[in-house]
């Protein structure tokens, strides 16, 4: 059950970026371009960090097997 | 009579007052997301090391935060101390934004702020992270009112003027906040917000990793203000572009006073003009540098249209002034009498009402009823004259901004760069670049806004209110008493701000470099005494 | 009736709500910022007296905001024409009120007396005048201001300062809005304040509200001896919003009684404002400071409510050109502008009052002064 409900719940949000994404595109696509844009900066940024745990990671065990 | 010495101090205080919030607005737009974006990963990696990092920022976010907070106060209340003519004739359409920001983006902002500098303890981590995207996401949909707002002021759309009311009444929401102006507009300032918070934070860390201090801590903002700076600094020269095109379709006078194009050449050989001292009354430019074939494509994306010189601006600004002197009198006449004949009389030029409006000033005792046959000529020359903006103010703020605009994607590519490669400390010359740019987003800012708003002069609402007609009537004495105490109070404000940010910033996060405090998990573990949250020890 | 019509009532009644909140929850931070001095005597509770309101007081003052941007939206001519006629005191309102984000955020990140001394003078000066400026401003309003308009819609001002910042019943007001806020700020200091600190807000928050009873005795037994304004020509309410060429106004010493004559039930207003001023402080006697903060909220809603009762519909009446006074009749915005602006208000007043409420009982507790000096994280 509680699947079903996490699925509807996806579905809704999926459809409402959908209507979100049209109406947007139409009457205020640098508005939209910012939603994409941040979110797009801000996942970056995160991403830049999670590599950065990588390459000190692969550093640490280099350093260790030396 | 309008006393053209107040009109001109109210400027001044606008302007000072304005400039002075605007310090401290775009860090606060970018470092909220920027610290979204550090809890982002501490929530996923669970490393303590990201709390610290979004603590730290957190709170020279803070002593920036408060003083934005501060003066916006000044900004809401300034229009109708200072602008009365100004609030009463746009209010109707104007004030809406800016009550809707405060009702919709500045309680959330402000209410979550609270929960994020206190309520560590007290939420769970999502929780928490929830709080901090939502003062992000606040601050911005701040700016997106703000701007909706002065969208208005650049690209007046979604009102009419009523004869009735004497004022500009609003007819269409939609119109309003989807005017291509504000989009653009809202974009461009928030990003340039992002621009300003990543090199805040790249620039601070690049000061630790000079100095060998808290390196895990400076290498892992550095790494992702860069990342995060590369991105904006490309994004915003993009809208800069955007914006561009938006004054070459709808404020013409501010685009030809930014290119300094005094006279109009035939596409496609319009010189795009890199350096030259321009001369409002001599109208040319002096020791000018011009590259030919630049300017057309560059603004108007073809190859076969014309951009309008000033005087080409002026020669078309003088039918509206004549119409709008009849327009003006009309209203007068309306307003006494309720006429039909003088309404009907007005109806027919109403749409240059605001040229009217402006010919005031220059009409004898700014009566536009003593204007005789003889004068007229002269009256339309001098307010025809007076649609050109300040062109050497407005040709040089926006070469600075673009500058250093352009100079900002190199300072985060390189930045970008070396962190990635995990090469900064080798590469001293670029961290001190970064260093030495902290401040310098903050001044393009000013130059974004100063492109923006006196390029719209003579306008406060762009062909339909002068500037000059907006102001309260106040006297002198008014106005030196509020500017001298705005200059004590900001001048100690700016005093207190830096001294805090360089004692924190020069303080640093204090974390410990022994990575048994990183592992210590429960918590910032934090070295300075009495620095942070003991709960943990 | 006409929907222009209720849609001006209906936005004099949301700026009486607005007023109201304002009063309520800026006037309790500005209580503890006044009292700031008196219930600490030492830096440790000073700071636990800060923090009590540490988390809320940034949100609570975007009712003062949005109150400027509403008064600006729903009725800009009034947004207009009072700030630029009460310029200095606007002026001095402004000085102060913005001198307390900094002395919230500035104060306790330096260690030395000096320093904290100074922001804790800060704190005393912007509790204390933005409520004076508030009462009075209010209480300069009841007696008409002297301004008219032009042609345009430009206002002229036609008495000094000097008249509005020294006039008795104002200062009498402004009296009263400082002694219930420093009941209100009291009572906070009560709720989650320990110790001596609880202990002598205890004695300045009785203090308040049984001061404001007072002061609001005295100001009902004057309010029917002063001018009060009056339309003595029909009145077209859903008119269009100018105040030139309006219906005549006539000023008549007890013209402000009339409503409650007409519609006895206004009374009410009164009667709820004087019981929460006398409970207020009873309660906290008794040691209730929730029901006496509560009792303090309902004070100001009859307080704001008796002024709204008195005056309506006028909002600003004009002593020199009284057929030109500010009315909730001819200084609305237009009705599209205040049908949109209702959808917002109802969309997100009940957003904004459950996320608030949400963050007090989030941040609740009591603050205690021995944790707050080991917390430099805290204001």
């Amino acid at each position: 059950m509680r699947h079903v409900i996490k699925m509807v719940a996806l579905g809704l949000i999926l459809a409402f970026a959908l209507l979100l994404a049209v109406v947007a595109g139409d009457y205020a696509p640098w508005y939209f371009a910012w939603l994409v844009g941040t979110t797009m900066i801000v996942l970056i940024a995160a991403s830049g960090a999670v590599l950065f745990e990588t390459q000190d990671a692969a550093r640490d065990r280099r350093r260790d097997n030396l | 009579m309008i006393n053209p010495t107040v009109v001109e101090l109210s400027r001044l205080q606008f302007a000072l007052t304005a400039l002075y919030h605007f310090l401290f607005v775009p860090l606060t737009l970018g470092l909220s997301f920027i610290l979204a974006a550090m809890e982002t990963v501490y929530v996923i990696t669970g490393k303590p090391i990201y709390k610290d990092m979004t603590q730290f920022w957190g709170k020279l976010f803070g002593i920036n935060f408060a003083i934005g907070v501060a003066t916006g106060l000044t900004m809401e209340f300034e229009f109708g101390t200072n602008w009365s003519m100004y609030s009463h004739f746009v209010g109707d359409v104007f004030g809406t934004p800016l009550a809707i920001e405060g009702l919709m983006a500045f309680f959330m902002e402000s209410t979550f702020v609270g929960l994020m500098f206190f309520g560590w303890d007290r939420l769970s981590k999502p929780a928490h992270l929830a709080v901090t995207y939502l003062v992000a996401l606040g601050s911005n949909l701040s700016a997106l009112w703000i701007l909706v707002a002065n969208g208005f002021m650049q690209d007046p759309v979604g009102a009419t003027f009523d004869p009735n009311t004497m004022r500009m009444q609003f007819t269409d929401l939609g119109a309003l906040v989807f005017s291509q102006d504000a989009q653009a507009k809202f974009v461009h300032t928030s990003i340039a917000g992002f621009v300003t918070g990543a090199l805040f934070v790249m620039g601070i860390s690049a000061y630790y990793l000079l100095r060998r201090q808290h390196r895990d801590f400076a290498a892992r903002s550095f790494r992702m203000a860069a990342l995060f700076g590369v991105i904006a600094s490309l994004a915003v020269v993009t809208l800069g572009d955007a914006l561009g095109r938006m004054d070459y379709l709808v404020q013409r006078t501010k685009l030809a006073a930014i290119e300094g194009i005094w006279h109009t050449t035939t596409p496609p050989a319009a010189p795009w003009t890199i350096f030259a001292l321009p001369d409002q009354s001599a109208r040319k430019n002096i020791a000018a540098i011009e590259i030919p074939y630049v300017l057309t494509p560059l603004v108007t994306h073809s190859w076969n249209t014309a951009i309008p010189g000033i005087d080409s601006l002026e020669r078309e600004a003088k039918p509206k002034i004549v119409n709008g002197i009849q327009a003006a009198t009309a209203l007068k006449a309306y307003a006494g009498t309720k006429n039909p004949a003088a309404l009907a009389e007005f109806r027919k030029y109403q749409s240059d009402l605001g040229y009217g409006l402006l010919a005031q000033r220059y009409a004898p005792d700014q009566d536009l009823a003593k204007i005789t046959k003889a004068d007229l000529p002269g009256v339309v020359d001098r307010t025809a004259q007076a649609t050109i903006p300040n062109v050497f103010v407005e040709f040089w703020s926006f070469r600075i901004m673009v500058a250093f605009g352009f100079a900002f994607i190199a300072v985060f590519a390189f930045g970008a760069y070396y962190s990635l490669k995990n090469e900064l400390e080798e590469h001293p010359w670029m961290l001190k670049a970064a260093m030495w740019s902290i401040p310098l987003p903050v001044l393009v800012c000013e130059y974004g806004w100063i492109v923006a708003e006196n390029g719209r002069q003579p306008w406060s609402v762009y062909g339909w209110l002068p500037t000059f007609v907006s102001a309260s009537t106040h006297g002198v004495g008014y106005m030196v008493f509020s500017l001298v105490g705005f200059a004590l109070l900001y001048s100690l404000f700016i005093a207190a701000e830096l001294y805090l940010m360089f004692k924190y910033a020069r303080l640093g996060p204090g974390f410990r470099e022994a990575p048994a405090a990183a592992q210590a998990g429960a918590g910032p573990g934090l070295g300075r005494p009495g620095y942070a949250n003991k709960s943990w020890e | 009736m006409e929907i222009y019509t209720a849609l001006k009532m209906i936005w004099a009644l949301l700026l009486g709500v607005l007023l109201t909140g304002l009063a309520v929850m800026v006037g309790m931070d500005m209580g503890v910022g006044t009292l700031l001095r008196f219930v600490g005597r030492n830096d440790a509770e000073r700071r636990a007296a800060l923090n009590i309101i540490g988390p809320h007081w940034d949100g609570n003052q975007v009712w003062f905001i949005l109150g400027g941007g509403a008064i600006f939206a729903a009725f800009p001519t009034l947004y207009a024409t009072s700030f630029s006629i009460f310029y200095i005191v606007m002026i001095l309102l402004l000085f102060s009120m913005i001198m307390r984000p900094v002395a919230f955020e500035y104060r306790s990140k330096v260690d030395a007396s000096r320093w904290r001394e100074t922001w804790d003078w800060a704190f005393l000066i912007s509790g204390a005048v933005p409520m004076i400026v508030y009462g009075a401003a209010i209480g300069n309003v009841l007696q008409g201001v002297g301004f008219h308009f032009s042609w345009d819609g430009q206002y002229y001002q036609d008495e000094s300062f000097i008249w509005y910042l020294l006039n008795p019943f104002a200062l009498l007001c402004g009296a009263l809005s400082l002694a219930l806020s420093i009941h209100q700020g009291g009572a906070m200091l009560m709720i989650r304040g320990e110790g001596a600190i609880a202990m002598r807000a205890r004695r300045f928050a009785i203090w308040g509200g049984a001061i404001a009873a007072a002061l609001f005795v005295i100001g009902g037994i004057w309010v029917p001896f002063i001018r009060g304004f009056v339309y003595t020509q029909p009145v077209n309410p859903a008119m269009a919003a100018t105040p030139l060429n309006g219906p005549a106004v006539a000023m008549q010493a007890g013209a402000w009684m009339r409503n409650f004559h007409s519609f006895p039930i206004l009374w009410l207003a009164p009667a709820l404002g004087l019981a929460g001023m006398i409970l207020g402080p009873l309660a906290l006697a008794a040691r209730r400071p929730v029901l006496g903060w509560w009792l303090g909220a309902i004070a100001w809603i009859g307080t704001i409510g008796t002024i709204g009762a008195a005056m309506f519909p006028f909002l600003m009446p004009s002593t020199t050109a009284p057929s030109q006074s500010l009315t909730v009749w001819n200084a609305s915005g237009s009705a599209y502008n205040l049908g949109w602006m209702l959808v917002f208000a109802l969309i997100f007043t009940p957003a904004v009052i459950a996320y608030t409420s949400w963050a007090f009982h989030l941040m609740g507790g009591k603050v205690n002064p021995e944790k707050v000096s080991r917390d430099d994280h805290l204001y």
